[in-house]
This record gives C-alpha cells, structure tokens and sequence, in this order.
C-alpha cells in the first residue's frame, strides 16, 4: 500500500512538471511548431493523469476508452493546427508569431 | 410520449442528414441553394425545441432520458437527456444557426459546401453539448465545437483570419488541458463521470483527495471560462470576432461562448452546489469581466470589436447570476442568454448590413446614416436599449432577475455594481450610435441604401424578437411564480 502511494505521488509529480514544461514552453517561445510541441507535452501528461486515475480506482477499461478518444481529437486539432501554420508560413515565409501583429486594441 | 422521442432525435440526426445532403448533391446545385438546407435545418431545430417545451410542460416531466440507436430498456444505454433549461439552450442555438445563415447568404460567396458542413458540425457538437449525462462526453462535443469554429475562423485564409484563428487555438489548448486534467483527478475520486456520481463527491473525500477534488474544480473553472472570453482570458475573443466573417462572429459571440463556456460552468455550478468557493470564483470573474469589457468597449474604433468587448461585459452578468447559488440566479443566468443571444446578433447583423453597404466597420469613417438605412439604424437602437437594459426590452427583465437574485443572496455589493455598470454600457453603445447612425454625413456616404434580402429580414424579426419577449415577459414571470420557481 505504502509503494502504491509512493507510486501515485512520483506520477502526478511527473505529471504537473510536463504540463508546467508545457505551458512554460508555450508561452515562451515565438516560433509557432515550438508552441506545439508545448501542447503536446502537456497533453502527453494529461493522458498519463487519466490513465493513472484508472489504475487509482481499478476501471481501467473505462480510462481506456477515455484515453483513445482524448489521442483522437489531439490528432484533429493537431491537423488544424498544421494547416493554419502552412497557410502562416505561405504568407509570412517563416513561422515566428511576432509577425502576428495586425489585430490590437 | 413517443414524439418527444423522435423530436429528441432531431437535434443529433437532422444535422448529419445535412451534412450528407450537402456532399451527395452536385455542387454548383447545392451552391445556389445552401441556405435553404441550413435554414430548414435551423427551423426544425427551433420548432422541434418548442414542441419538446410544451411537451415536457403538459405532461409535467422535469427531465426526460433518450437514446438515438440502442434501445432504452437496457440499463445505461440512455445517453442523452432533456432538461428545460437545455432547450431553452437548443432554443437559442437553432435561432442563432439561423440568423447565420441569413447573413451567409449575403456575405459568404465562396467556400459555400465547407461552410455549410462547418456550420453543421458546429450544430452537431452544441446541441451534443447541452444534451448529454456525463462531463468526459461533454469534453468531447466541446472539442468538435472548438474545432469546427477554429476552421471557421479562417475560412477565407485572408492573414487577419488566420491571426485571430491561431490565437484562438492556443488559448483554447490551454483550455483542453486544464478541463482534461480536472475530468482525470474528478474520475480518480469516483470511478465514473457520470453526473449523477459526482454529485456527492466532495462529502466522502478528506484530506489530500479533498485538495484535489478543489484544484479539479478550480480548473474547471479556469478552462470554462477561456472557452466563455471572461476576464482574464477575453484576450482571444475580439481577434477572432473582428477577423472572423460577420456570419461566423455571429455564431461565435452569439452562441458558441455562451455553449461551450456558460454552459459548462452552469454544469460545475450545478454539479457542486452551494460550494462558497465556486461562487466566489465566478463572482470575481463576473465583476471583473463586467467592468473590464464595458471600460475597453470604449476605446475601440472597428464596431464588430465594440460588439465582442461588449460580450465579454454581457458574459460577467451571465457569470454574476450563476454566481449567487439560487434559483432566481439561474433563471436570470438562463433569461439573460436568451436575450444577449436575440441582441448581440441583431448587433451583428447591423455591422453585416454597414459592411455590405458602406464598405468598411471603421466608426470613424461613418456618420449621419440614420436617414439612409432607417431599419438597420432602428434595430440597432432596439439592441442598444435592451443591451443596457432599458424596460420594455428583454435585456431589462434579465438583468433584473440576475439582480435581485444577487441582492436576495446577501451580496448586495455586487448588485450594485451590476447596476452601475449599466452606465458603461450605455456610454459605449451611445457612443457607437453617435458615430455611426447621428450626425454629419460625409461625402462619400451620401449614395448609401438601405440592405435588401436576408439581412434585412432578420434584423426586422430579431427587433420583433427583442421587444415581444420583453413586453410578455411579465407572463414569464407568473408561470415560473405558478410553477413555484420564484
């Protein structure tokens, strides 16, 4: 039991320093792929949350299910964002969000 | 009974069938006619959410539990249910869905069949929204709203779409992670994310898992609100209104924050009741977004951005009714969507009818077109009115529920300042009214007509809209007084 605890403090530990990485990553860096890579960090350790949280309360099946259908959106929004970065990069010719300055107030 | 069943089935199936339609029949065909479909879409789903209201209400029913393919008498296969608040909710989107259209059919002139299946799935994943029994499900409709707006935000792939759609995905992963996390340690505690086994969640955890349970409901709060544009995370919303076509801003600002981000702290408020935390939360937030839209709102220049600070302040009233706890509260949380739905896109649709007919949303650049565009420059005033929350209109009757609500609670502090925020509101809409319709008419503007087609229908129904609801509301009044509800 005493492991188990053990085991599920390093977890969210773990957890709550990728997603920290993540967003640490996201707000600092300019070139717009960097940016995505934060999000994926994080959403790396959000899938561990969930699959952590079925193996704390013994349906694993259930996060299973849960955690497939989180991968899948990840992937769509990971196609609209590519496609929103290649239409940036054909009109900028680069990919650094500081060109992004045409909307303020 | 059974036609409650089939009316259930129209708000998940109607908006596939479309979807099918609008891809099977040859496209020059479907080009010139994608209003019609999305409109009779828009209609089923306005008459199908009325008929479901009075059913419900005859047969005295409070929630009603449905599925679409399996069958209902095996356990757990009833994954949808009917409420009457979510109706209401259903109400608002078909009306908004449709406005949409109307304008689209103006404005939109190419990319007709992405914007029809966009639309469509956006339909597909708000009603979703308000209809389903479990928070992980709901993640998920969230995310196919998120994502059909995104695409719908840079449709045109003009730099200033994109800007506002880049902005608007960012901010909202942050989102996805935060509600994602939440949902992960919520499932730790209760082996399930069903409504109903979250509800006692918080009397059967001590200690640590207490902390969690609190920081999941934090987060909640957090990713709702950057879904919702409340202050301090309003920085994407303009961008993508103001870049955004006006028949999108129209989804956008009309329903789609108030879907993804209201309804889902309307969800949290309802699952933890009577936690003092979540109020304060959204009390903060509520006070901080009123005050900091309407002070914003009046520095701008471009009008659809004057209109997208001004939901932000009209989003903290929504948030100041949810925040009180009682049932007054969520009723005027409830009315006051309805009614910023009916003027924010008469608001909407006003600044579609100036960039049809003048060209350009610079207020700077108008003036003196009260005599040149009579209906357009009248329901705007009608908007202005029930936005500020002057009787008879609707937006009165909200704002005063959600007052008295705030009043009734103990926190009469902060029903003042919902009071006295009414004054920003006026000033900045007066403001606009004063540069756009009053005034000198310069030069160039002297050829300017009135708009003609869809757009000029609507802004004539949603005016009617505005001022019915307003003048019957007292009926409203006594039927929820009848039902005991206030």
């Amino acid at each position: 039991m005493d492991q188990n605890m053990n085991f599920q403090t390093v977890m969210l530990i773990v957890g709550f320093l990728m997603i920290i990485a993540g967003c640490y990553c996201m707000i600092r860096t300019y070139h717009i792929l960097k940016i995505f890579i934060g999000v994926e960090i994080a959403m790396k350790a959000v899938t561990m949350f969930l699959v952590l949280a079925g193996y704390v309360n013994g349906r694993a099946g259930l996060s299973q299910a849960y955690v497939i259908t989180a991968i899948v959106l990840e992937v769509v929004v990971a196609v609209v964002f590519a496609g929103v970065t290649i239409h940036l990069y054909k009109k900028y010719g680069n990919m650094d969000i500081r060109n992004l300055t045409q909307l303020k107030g | 009974m059974n036609y409650l069943n089939y009316a259930a089935a129209v708000f998940l199936l109607i908006p596939i069938a479309a979807i099918a339609i609008n891809n099977i029949c040859p496209k020059p065909y479907m080009k010139k006619n994608f209003h019609t479909l999305t409109g009779t879409v828009a209609v089923f789903q306005i008459a199908a959410a009325a008929y479901a209201l009075c059913a419900m209400n005859a047969n005295g029913l409070t929630a009603y539990d449905f599925s679409i393919l399996s069958n209902l008498k095996i356990t757990g296969s009833a994954l949808f249910r009917l409420t009457p608040v979510s109706l209401i909710f259903l109400l608002c989107i078909g009306m908004v869905a449709f406005v949409s259209v109307a304008v689209a059919s103006k404005t939109v002139e190419s990319m007709r069949i992405s914007y029809v299946n966009l639309l469509m799935t956006m339909l597909i994943g708000m009603n979703g929204m308000v209809l389903v029994k479990d928070l992980f499900t709901l993640y998920v409709f969230l995310d196919v709203v998120g994502i059909s707006s995104f695409v719908l935000i840079s449709l045109f792939r003009s730099t200033k779409a994109l800007e506002g759609s880049v902005k608007y995905l960012v901010i909202s992963e942050f989102a996805t992670i935060f509600i994602l996390t939440a949902l992960a340690f919520i499932f730790m505690q209760t082996g399930s994310l069903a409504y109903q086994d979250i509800g006692g969640v918080l009397e059967g955890a001590d200690g640590s898992q207490k902390n969690l349970i609190y920081l999941s409901i934090a987060l909640l709060i957090a990713g709702f609100s950057i879904k919702a544009g409340a202050v301090p995370f309003h920085s994407w919303l303009p961008d993508a209104h103001q870049s955004a076509d006006t028949a999108v801003s129209i989804l956008l600002s009309g329903i789609v924050i108030k879907i993804a981000g209201v309804y889902g702290l309307f969800m949290v408020v309802s699952l933890f009741p009577g936690v003092r935390a979540v109020q304060i939360a959204l009390a903060a937030i509520g006070v901080a977004s009123i005050l900091t839209g309407a002070l914003l709102a009046l520095r701008q220049t471009h009008f659809k951005r004057i209109v997208a600070y001004s939901s932000v302040s009209q989003i903290g009233y929504i948030l100041l009714g949810l925040s009180c706890g009682t049932t007054v509260g969520l009723i005027g949380a409830v009315a006051h969507v309805f009614s910023h739905a009916a003027f924010k896109t008469t608001l909407f649709s006003n600044a579609a009818a100036l960039h049809e007919q003048v060209g350009t949303l610079d207020i700077d650049k108008m003036g003196g077109l009260q005599s040149r565009m009579p209906v357009t420059s009248l329901s705007s005033v009608v908007a202005f009115l029930s936005t500020a929350g002057i009787p008879p209109f609707a937006g009165f009757w909200s704002k005063l529920l959600i007052i008295i609500a705030l009043w009734t609670s103990g926190s009469a502090v902060l029903g003042g300042v919902a009071l006295i925020a009414s004054i920003f509101t006026c000033a900045y809409l007066l403001r606009l009214q004063k540069k756009v319709f009053f005034g000198e008419t310069p030069e160039h503007l002297k050829n300017v007509t009135e708009v003609k087609g869809g757009i000029k229908f609507v802004e004539i129904a949603l005016t009617v809209i505005t001022s019915a609801t307003g003048i019957l509301f007292p009926l409203v009044l006594i039927y929820l007084q009848s039902r005991g509800l206030i």
